[in-house]
């Protein structure tokens, strides 16, 4: 199944801004983050259709997830 | 409010020239009537006459003065709080309150305004607080040099989140929740930002902040990119108060300095 995942922030270094990825069947938010070598500690929002959703939230073929780092400074 | 309004403002008509008033002849106008500079100059927006400082914004007396007679919280006085109070102070708001327990230090020096060698190790908030003045004379401020709590917002139409971390923040948001006060939140880290209006329809604090996350010692902050995120915050701020709407008042705002690339994200 095709999925496009968005990165944002920090995230985007050494990795891409938007892809159109090809995934297995069943495949989650959180194999997606470890497969683009983010830490999961670094997460601060994941987004599935533009809805909050979690490391274990399932993927269908044409979804759009996003994946944001915590920006925390002032 | 000036009580003595039949009389000072003859004296105010009197120095008009073309619908403006310089400050020198309103700060004569208060010493001659025995008031505050701030009384003279809320009398002369509320009968249509314009600060001079003012004449460059463009807007209307009736909107100058909504934005003199409004109260913005500040708390962080560090890189987002000292700059979007300087751009808040020359926009025209009448009051802030500024809060930060923190003191100056040499780190600051890339990014806070007013962070200068000579104020190495003096608290942010008065430093914050003198400089402001200097700019503006005519607006007033209430400085706490503690961690911030109630107080740090009573009274204040609009708070600005310039907060550093995220237990701060999430007890920020449930402050302005109480007392249903908008938050204007913004954050960095390197070449990217982040901000958005936290309200009771919008809950961005807690979506944004929902997991611990990985803490940094020392997060990169680079100047352009808190000068950006403060300038917007300020921005937002006036909006509220002028009630222009706000495109950011059900998600929020991604700023990536690097790519050039922004992004608002919707919230369902």
């Amino acid at each position: 199944m095709r999925v496009q995942v968005k990165l944002f922030a920090f995230f985007r270094e050494g990795r891409f801004i938007k892809e159109e990825r090809e995934l297995p069947e069943g495949c989650t938010v959180g194999e997606v983050v470890d497969a683009l070598h983010i830490d999961r500690e670094e997460v601060g929002v994941l987004m599935l259709n533009s809805r909050h959703c979690q490391f274990d939230t399932n993927l269908h073929g044409g979804d759009i997830i996003a994946i944001f780092p915590v920006i925390g400074g002032g | 409010m000036v009580d003595n309004t039949l009389a000072v403002l003859p004296l105010l008509k009197e120095k008009v020239e073309d619908g403006y008033i310089t400050l020198t002849a309103a700060q004569t106008v208060a010493r001659q009537s025995s008031t505050t500079l701030a009384s003279v100059e809320s009398l002369a927006m509320q009968h249509s006459i314009l600060p001079l400082r003012y004449k460059r914004n463009g807007l209307k007396p009736a909107e100058q003065l909504k934005l003199f007679s409004s109260t913005i919280a500040i708390i962080g006085c560090g890189g987002l709080g000292g700059r979007s109070a300087e751009i808040l102070c020359r926009t025209g708001i009448g009051h802030l309150i500024l809060s930060d327990p923190d003191f100056f230090s040499e780190s600051n020096l890339n990014r806070q305004l007013f962070c200068t060698p000579a104020s190495l190790g003096q608290p942010k908030v008065s430093i914050l607080g003198r400089e402001l003045l200097q700019i503006n004379p005519a607006l007033s401020t209430d400085l706490h040099h503690h961690h911030f709590d109630i107080s740090s917002i009573t009274g204040a139409d609009i708070v600005i989140d310039a907060l550093d971390s995220t237990g701060a923040r999430k007890e920020l948001a449930a402050l302005c929740h109480k007392r249903n006060i908008p938050l204007v939140h913004g954050a960095v880290k390197g070449w990217y930002g982040q901000l958005g209006v936290e309200s009771r329809s919008n809950s961005i604090i807690n979506s944004l902040y929902q997991r611990p996350g990985k803490s940094t010692a020392t997060p990169r902050v680079f100047p352009m990119t808190v000068a950006l995120i403060a300038a917007m915050q300020a921005t937002e701020a006036c909006k509220l108060i002028l009630d222009t709407g706000s495109v950011l008042n059900d998600g929020w705002l991604q700023c990536d300095l690097y790519n050039g690339d922004f992004e608002a994200i919707k919230q369902e």
